[in-house]
């Protein structure tokens, strides 16, 4: 999944984001991904662009699969 | 459930014909102008093409349904086509071994030699017993008798196989072979023997076949039971089984009144004599290759996927048993939450197949499994959630203690436009006092979602409910609510708001004088003749002149808003809503908010019945979007509390808090957000402080799982402390953030 570019800091540790390991699961599939997240909390951020595109298109795969 | 499928079921002409040709493959290939691989398979079928072609005495047309249609397909000359532009003429070769198995035919006749021709082009021993000096049998009794001789020749040009003239068999104990097919022709000898009828020409003597003239008159059919009988020793010589081999049921169970005609006007050949390949491939397009295919024609999921019956149901059956090695492999899962559950392809099955209730039991096994697609289902399910909580309103009107009616107008009407509820319950309360009221959903969204557990809740929920207010009839507006009910609470007895008008005489405003429109009946009417007729008759009674659809009364298709395929399969509804639409270019009246508010949003002119009868002009008015629906059962919640029992109702709208854009609204409803979800996430982001801050814009952003869909905000806080929404979306994978 692609890198975000606006800097994004985490409000509640005030750490910036940094691209961490993420668990996705979805219908009984798991998987993995890296992903902006804060350090401290794990907090993460996904940006609308990759919902409506990686996101969803694998989303339909696994409806279909 | 699909054993009595038609799908295969022979067309008429090969019904009829003595080889059982496959007139549907034959055609097709020449269609295409693949002469020789029609000539093929024309030759494989008949035995003598040549003298078939010839001979034929076409029992084809009679049954054929172009007959009344321009002219019945002249298969005759389509089958001279093949031969005259086949590319070789000539058999195949085949190199096998020889088998030992010796059979005997007795009669060089056409019949004989057809079996001859079968067996020892597999290479069987085969010799033939004539009693006179040459072969042939009654073809040589026809003018023209040299084609016949060559076509023989020709078809037997590979082939070798004993032929013994001037042979009379008198005995058959005498001759001592394997098997022997009896086919001396018109009065020849029987040797005592008859067709024993367990069928495939069989005698009661093992191993001793009868057929041909012998048994019935007829060129064609000699040839057929030759070619027949060669198969029905084969099954004996290898299994040693009499009669039953190759034969199949006469006839076909296909019916006239589904074949779909368009008249043509018949090719003639422009020589008098035999087509040229232009005429034979226009002629063979004339064809109807009937079949039975009202399913795929008639039903949108069918059609859509080209999927007859026996096919989907394979493919459901190993969706919930998946024969995947990780047993997750779902594959019909798209397919089967694709069905309106229109009830059109039992409507037009001649075999009464419901494929919508299998598919609607798959649903059932599916989320039982857990396999269903939480998705497909989340958001109408939670929508049914908030009518029976928030929105719903069961009440007994002011000093009854039981009621004669209930109005059930169903969720989404009000959803709508409050004003239809709070108009139908005012204008039922002036002609009945004792009528109640029941806001509530009548659970199809449970039931298409093959959640049982739910949709049993809010079916018993209507039921204590329906109990406590003495038994009241149902009064409904919406025929999907009323077709609910009469499937899970059949004790409640219904009718419907548009008789109640129709009775009352209420007069439309006469501004629809000489407007021509459609009624577009929703698929949940298709079984509601009077409902159908009574709409026609409010609908003329304001003025309007009407023009019929195409697809109306038993034959309504569903708007798409049934089983909510939308949103498992946008691209499946979109193109169903145009094709709903575009069926002329009138306006459209119907009598169901779901069918009225999608063709609205489509583009299409419609009015709901309720439109016209209330005079309420709606023209300029946006679509309520999907958070507004919700608002708008409130606010009929509020409006009948407020006028019948003087009861103040508070709506809680917090997202009302949240500042949103038009355009960032507009595609709120079209992602089919909640504003009341978003307002959650900001909620929930700023209360545990779990955001994060875009340090280019100064947007707050964050996210929450509600259900099981996660929801992501982007937000700025103005001077006055409101938010300002910026961004809204959601995603259906979770994150496993433990």
């Amino acid at each position: 999944m692609a890198e975000e570019t606006t800097k994004l800091i985490c409000c509640k540790c005030n750490k910036e984001l940094e691209m961490i390991k993420t668990d996705f699961s979805y219908l009984g599939h798991t998987f993995f991904t890296e992903l902006p997240r804060c350090p401290g909390c794990g907090n993460v951020y996904i940006s609308e662009e990759l919902v409506k595109s990686r996101i969803s298109e694998v989303e339909m795969q696994l409806e279909d699969k | 459930m699909v054993e009595n499928c038609m799908q295969n079921e022979r067309a008429f002409c090969t019904s009829e014909c003595p080889f059982h040709l496959d007139i549907r493959d034959l055609i097709t290939k020449i269609q295409q102008g693949r002469f020789n691989i029609a000539y093929k398979t024309y030759q494989n079928t008949v035995g003598f093409p040549g003298i078939v072609s010839a001979l034929c005495h076409e029992p084809c047309i009679p049954v054929c349904p172009m007959k009344d249609a321009g002219g019945a397909i002249s298969l005759k000359m389509l089958e001279k086509a093949a031969i005259q532009f086949a590319r070789s003429r000539e058999p195949d070769q085949y190199n096998m071994p020889p088998k030992a198995a010796r059979i005997a035919i007795i009669g060089a006749g056409i019949s004989g030699l057809a079996c001859a021709l079968r067996l020892s082009t597999k290479k069987y021993d085969v010799t033939v017993f004539e009693k006179s000096s040459r072969i042939g049998g009654h073809l040589l009794d026809l003018p023209d008798n040299e084609i016949f001789l060559a076509d023989i020749e020709l078809q037997f040009k590979h082939e070798k196989f004993s032929l013994i003239l001037d042979s009379e068999i008198t005995d058959l104990n005498l001759i001592g072979f394997d098997a022997i097919y009896i086919a001396t022709g018109k009065d020849g000898n029987d040797f005592g023997l008859a067709q024993n009828m367990t069928g495939s020409w069989a005698t009661a003597q093992p191993g001793i076949f009868i057929g041909g003239s012998i048994l019935r008159a007829g060129t064609m059919t000699a040839i057929a039971d030759g070619l027949q009988v060669s198969t029905a020793i084969e099954v004996y010589l290898k299994i040693g089984k009499m009669g039953n081999g190759d034969e199949q049921p006469e006839g076909t169970r296909l019916k006239p009144e589904t074949i779909r005609k368009t008249t043509s006007t018949a090719i003639h050949a422009a020589d008098g004599v035999s087509y040229t390949k232009e005429e034979a491939i226009a002629e063979a397009k004339r064809c109807l290759k009937c079949c039975c295919d009202n399913c795929v024609h008639f039903s949108p999921l069918m059609n859509y996927f080209s999927k007859f019956p026996r096919r989907i149901t394979e493919e459901v059956e190993i969706s919930i048993h998946p024969s995947s090695l990780d047993g997750h492999a779902t594959l019909a899962t798209r397919l089967l939450s694709t069905c309106n559950h229109c009830g059109l392809c039992k409507e037009v099955c001649p075999a009464d197949i419901d494929v919508g209730e299998f598919i609607l039991q798959s649903h059932r096994a599916m989320h039982e499994a857990g396999k269903m697609p939480w998705a497909f289902h989340e958001f109408y399910l939670r929508d049914m959630e908030f009518s029976n909580s928030e929105a719903a309103l069961a009440m007994l009107p002011e000093g009854f203690s039981k009621a004669r009616y209930m109005f059930f107008p169903g969720c989404q009407l009000g959803a709508s436009y409050p004003d239809y509820v709070t108009k139908s319950y005012e204008f039922l309360k002036s002609i009945n006092s004792d009528t109640a009221i029941m806001l509530q959903c009548c659970g199809a969204p449970a039931d298409w979602a093959g959640d049982e557990t739910i949709h049993s809740e809010v079916i018993e929920g209507i039921r204590h409910k329906w109990l406590d207010m003495g038994k009241p009839t149902a009064i409904f507006a919406c025929p999907m609510c009323s077709q609910m009910f009469q499937k899970y609470l059949p004790e409640i007895e219904r009718k419907f708001l548009y008789g109640f008008l129709e009775e009352s005489a209420m007069n439309a405003a006469s501004q629809f004088v000489q407007q021509t429109a459609s009624v577009f009946d929703p698929c949940a009417s298709r079984h509601e003749p009077d409902l159908q007729q009574t709409i026609r008759n409010l609908v003329l009674s304001a003025g309007f002149n009407l023009e019929p659809l195409p697809m109306e009364k038993n034959m309504a298709e569903c708007c798409t808003f049934g089983g909510q395929v939308a949103i498992a399969h946008p691209p499946f509804a979109e193109f169903n809503v145009e094709k709903r639409i575009r069926q002329n270019n009138y306006p459209y009246i119907t009598y169901c908010a779901n069918c009225r508010d999608i063709f609205v949003k489509a583009g299409k002119p419609v009015w709901h019945i309720l439109d016209i009868l209330y005079g309420l002009n709606r023209e300029n008015k946006a679509l309520p979007d999907v958070s507004q629906r919700r608002e708008n059962r409130l606010l009929a919640k509020k409006t009948l509390l407020h006028q019948y029992w003087n009861k103040e109702f508070t709506m809680n709208l917090p997202e009302k808090l949240l500042i949103i854009s038009p355009e960032l609204r507009e595609k709120l409803n079209k992602d089919m957000i909640l504003e009341s979800d978003l307002y959650q996430v900001t909620e929930y982001c700023e209360q545990s402080g779990n955001k994060l801050l875009e340090q280019d814009s100064g947007l707050f952003t964050g996210h929450l799982q509600i259900g099981n869909m996660t929801y992501w905000v982007a937000y700025r806080i103005l001077d006055d402390g409101r938010r300002e929404l910026v961004r809204g979306y959601c995603h259906r994978m979770k994150i496993e953030e433990k």
